[in-house]
């Protein structure tokens, strides 16, 4: 089949003399060496000058009389108006596409779902929800409404049971309110696990004492929840901090964990200090610099 | 392969036929006029201006002389190809959904679509001569497929004695013309046959079906030779002539567009090993499923038409023309 080239767009805009009032020059067809070149100039959307050139090739055939007197009669309908060759309007030459040859064995769809199952269960391992242990952050759980709370339920009622007798009392009370008005709203001061007195900044600055981590190269999905339990495996935490980006709710990337005990602290250093979490490497060391070691 | 995109209809692509040479290439679409194209190089002949509805189904005679076209306004017209003058017409009381010249070109058939109150008809015609009292003339045969499924595809059979009719339900049925009896009838499709192509000797039957596969029957006793399968609607299948190829064109029902991923060019048409029903390859490039496929007379281009409105005509490549499947 004869072949048409687009080039579009040249820069010979100075050269080119200004005929009609539009400032541009007029169209051109050239025959030469057996190409056909036409030469077209207009003004895009932006009302900037463009060209485009199309070259075709002029092939003589030798074909049956009758294909060669069809290909001499004149046009009708709409390509009344067509110039001889084809109408840039209705024929276009498509970018290249080759034949995907498909071997018998091969399943044919399987070239696209490979990378993607591979990935999973590659991920399989290393995130886990803690409501319906699949392979996906807590917070991204499509079940969070449904099953979260009754997760909660559950654990309180296996803390009542197990906790300490002397918080049993004090704890009794507010949860008691809690519970008798199903979801009523508890002060932090006043939940369970608060501390009673408030915290304040002087209270707060308790938890610096060089028994905290700096966690950097935390992937964007990662949340306090989650911080809590990679670190909560080390020992006990008194704080996480963990910066988000105060739009999307999204880590910044850092956090810092303070631990009740330097020894666990030291050991989440350790410990976790080059883990591999979500696709990234945590970095985890003493918070400031002159840490203690 | 670079194909030639043919962008002359601006509604989606009914049909496509070759003529018997293969230089011409006709398409139809839901627009109203059918266009032929010149298939060397994609450059548009013309168009037939007249009809006022979708345009289902077009044919032209082996002589490429008169082409004729059926069409949503319920007419069914015969033009003269090289000037694009409507030679004569038929009105019918139904859209008019198939139409094919007989072998000899002296006969034509077409069908008509089943609504409230009218049934689906096959109609077999005289068209030897074509002119202003064409419409009046009586068919040779007249058959009314009443209470049972229309009739979406026909091919002429044997030495233009018999037809070949596709039903909405899957069936296949051969008619005989001297006794106007169904002679045949064969239900191994479960839904409707969207499309029916002979193979070049007229010895094989190729049915594309929305039931996602496409059967290969032997033209005479009509059993069914090899199915191909797919995961898709076939809109149409067409049989190479030179090699031991079938290809199949489909896609999805629109509704079910949107839980795919639409990324551009996605829609292919798949060629298969008429013998071993396997699928040995892909050529991408429409953006919506096709409609209608052909194979050049002498088998070394195809054309698709689509969804989307174009034509792409595809020269194949030497490495088609390499490939040796293996067993």
């Amino acid at each position: 089949m004869p072949v048409a080239d687009n080039e579009v767009k040249s820069s010979w805009a100075d050269d080119v003399e200004d005929i009609d009032g539009l400032g541009l020059p007029p169209n051109t067809e050239e025959y030469k060496n057996g190409l056909k070149i036409i030469t077209e100039y207009g003004l895009d959307d932006d009302n900037r000058k463009f060209k485009v050139v199309r070259t075709y090739k002029i092939e003589k055939r030798y074909v049956a009389k009758a294909i060669a007197q069809r290909k001499s009669w004149p046009k009708f309908g709409l390509s009344k108006e067509d110039k001889p060759g084809p109408n840039p309007a209705t024929t276009i030459v498509s970018e290249d596409v080759s034949m995907q040859f498909i071997t018998n064995k091969e399943d044919p769809d399987n070239k696209e779902d490979d990378p993607l199952m591979k990935l999973k269960s590659m991920q399989k391992g290393v995130v886990k929800c803690r409501i319906c242990k699949e392979d996906h952050w807590t917070t991204q759980c499509p079940y969070k409404d449904t099953l979260l709370p009754v997760q909660e339920a559950l654990n309180k009622a296996e803390e009542k049971k197990v906790g300490p007798p002397p918080a049993a009392a004090a704890a009794g009370g507010p949860q008691a309110k809690g519970g008798k008005e199903g979801s009523a709203y508890v002060a932090p001061a006043l939940r369970d696990g608060g501390n009673r007195k408030g915290e304040t900044m002087a209270m707060g600055r308790r938890t610096d004492e060089g028994c905290t981590v700096r966690v950097t190269n935390l992937s964007e999905n990662a949340r306090d929840s989650d911080l809590n339990d990679l670190f909560g495996k080390i020992g006990e935490i008194s704080r996480i901090f963990l910066s988000k980006d105060k739009n999307t709710g999204q880590s910044r990337g850092f956090a810092f964990v303070s631990y009740k005990r330097k020894e666990d602290a030291e050991r989440a250093i350790k410990t976790l200090n080059g883990f591999g979490y979500d696709h990234l490497i945590l970095t985890v060391e003493w918070s400031k610099p002159s840490g203690t070691q | 392969m670079k194909p030639l995109m043919l962008h002359g209809h601006e509604r989606s692509i009914t049909q496509i036929k070759y003529n018997r040479d293969g230089d011409l290439l006709f398409s139809s679409a839901k627009d109203n006029h059918p266009c032929v194209w010149y298939s060397i190089n994609g450059e548009r002949l013309g168009t037939y201006e007249g009809h006022q509805g979708v345009v289902w189904a077009i044919d032209v005679d082996w002589e490429t002389k008169r082409f004729m076209s059926g069409a949503g306004d319920n007419m069914l017209m015969i033009w003269d190809v090289q000037t694009g003058k409507a030679l004569g017409k038929i009105e019918a009381k139904t859209s008019v959904r198939t139409c094919n010249f007989s072998y000899s070109g002296n006969m034509a058939l077409y069908s008509t679509d089943s609504t409230m109150g009218n049934p689906s008809e096959i109609f077999i015609i005289d068209v030897r001569t074509v002119d202003s009292s064409f419409s009046t003339n009586d068919p040779i045969l007249q058959i009314p497929l009443t209470n049972a499924p229309k009739a979406t595809s026909m091919v002429w059979g044997n030495l233009d004695e018999v037809v070949i009719s596709g039903h909405d339900n899957g069936d296949l049925a051969q008619w005989d013309l001297r006794t106007g009896k169904k002679i045949n009838l064969v239900s191994e499709h479960a839904k409707s046959i969207n499309d029916m192509q002979l193979s070049k000797d007229g010895g094989f039957l190729i049915t594309a079906s929305r039931d996602c596969t496409a059967k290969l029957f032997d033209a005479d006793t009509l059993d069914c030779l090899k199915t191909y399968k797919t995961e898709r609607p076939v809109n149409s299948a067409a049989i190479s002539p030179i090699l031991d190829h079938v290809v199949l064109g489909g896609g999805q029902d629109a509704m079910d567009v949107t839980t795919t991923s639409t990324r551009v060019g996605k829609f292919d048409a798949r060629f298969f090993h008429l013998v071993f029903e396997e699928e040995f390859g892909r050529v991408k490039g429409h953006f919506g499923p096709i409609n209608s496929l052909a194979f050049h007379p002498d088998g070394k281009t195809y054309a698709s038409g689509g969804e989307d409105g174009y034509v792409r005509l595809h020269q194949f490549d030497p490495s088609y023309f390499d490939f040796k499947f293996d067993y």
